[in-house]
């Protein structure tokens, strides 16, 4: 009923969008690939209107697992090709890529905190950025909370460090079972997740 | 037969599920509840719900980014 309307916002949107690209091509390369990449990210996320928060937390309230499921898969395909790409830059430059930092108390407590807040919310933090670009109001109160909480984090980063991260254990899959092993390991822990998931959310479907 | 409407206005998901079931609960076979929403994502959240409960569902778009969601308590053979 408004779609010339929501025509002419789009097509500002993609002006506005068109022009910062432009920008940042000549001026600042790093910015330019972040720029194109998120664009891409959330244009896929808004279309497909894939929601984290909707993983964990359909099939315990409605039984609904296909978005758990959607994770679960591609979680699947990173396990099986994220460490080729690792292995042949390690093999190459002796460099690790990757974000293999230290697990403990903390990652337990920190899933914690951020599974009760964006169940909360109703959005991640990539969701809330999506869907206040797609108007929706109640998450621009969201994406203050989550830059205060932002900022405290970066702020009393250094107490976290010196108490708990840096003293708990680094734990790298394929140092401990080998490239192949640690694939395999983690695929048949997926599948552990998906059944348990299958099981339990039979039990939690919402009945009428 | 009743038609019942419940206000979701800014209410994230899973409220607008929760109230739709809840208020499902109450009424007589036929009759219909509508929630009013602003959330995209309810339309999802509920739309699968109810055709896995095999419940008759249409959705008006009634201004820019507000729908109403009819759901009918009706099983569909």
């Amino acid at each position: 009923m408004n779609s010339s309307v929501q025509k002419k916002q789009g097509l500002i949107g993609l002006l506005l969008l068109l022009i910062l690209v432009y920008y940042f091509l000549f001026k600042e390369w790093n910015i330019f690939q972040s720029l194109l990449f998120g664009t891409l990210f959330g244009f896929t996320l808004q279309r497909s209107r894939f929601c984290f928060v909707s993983c964990f937390r359909d099939p315990i309230l409605f039984g609904n697992t296909r978005i758990a499921n959607a994770l679960l898969l591609s979680l699947a395909i990173m396990t099986v090709s994220f460490p080729v790409i690792q292995k042949i830059k390690f093999d190459a430059t002796g460099v690790l890529v990757g974000a293999v930092y230290p697990t403990g108390i903390h990652t337990v407590v920190g899933a914690l905190l951020f599974g009760f807040g964006m169940v909360i919310a109703g959005a991640c933090a990539s969701g809330t950025l999506m869907r206040i670009g797609e108007g929706y109001l109640l998450q621009i109160l969201v994406l203050g909370g989550f830059v205060i909480g932002a900022l405290l984090g970066a702020g009393t980063f250094e107490w976290w460090d010196n108490h708990f991260i840096s003293q708990s254990p680094v734990i790298f899959l394929p140092e401990l079972f080998g490239w192949v092993g640690a694939v395999l390991f983690q695929l048949t822990f997926l599948l552990f997740v998906y059944l348990v998931i299958k099981y339990y959310s039979k039990k939690r479907s919402l009945k009428i | 037969m009743a038609n019942v409407k419940i206000d979701c206005m800014y209410e994230a998901c899973p409220i607008p599920l929760l109230k739709l079931a809840r208020e499902l609960k109450k009424l007589e076979q036929g009759d219909v509840v509508v929630v009013e929403t602003d959330h995209s994502c309810a339309i999802l959240n509920i739309t699968e719900w109810a055709e896995k409960e095999k419940f008759d569902y249409w959705i008006d778009e009634t201004n820019q980014g507000e729908w109403d969601i009819h759901v009918r308590k009706t099983r569909l053979k």
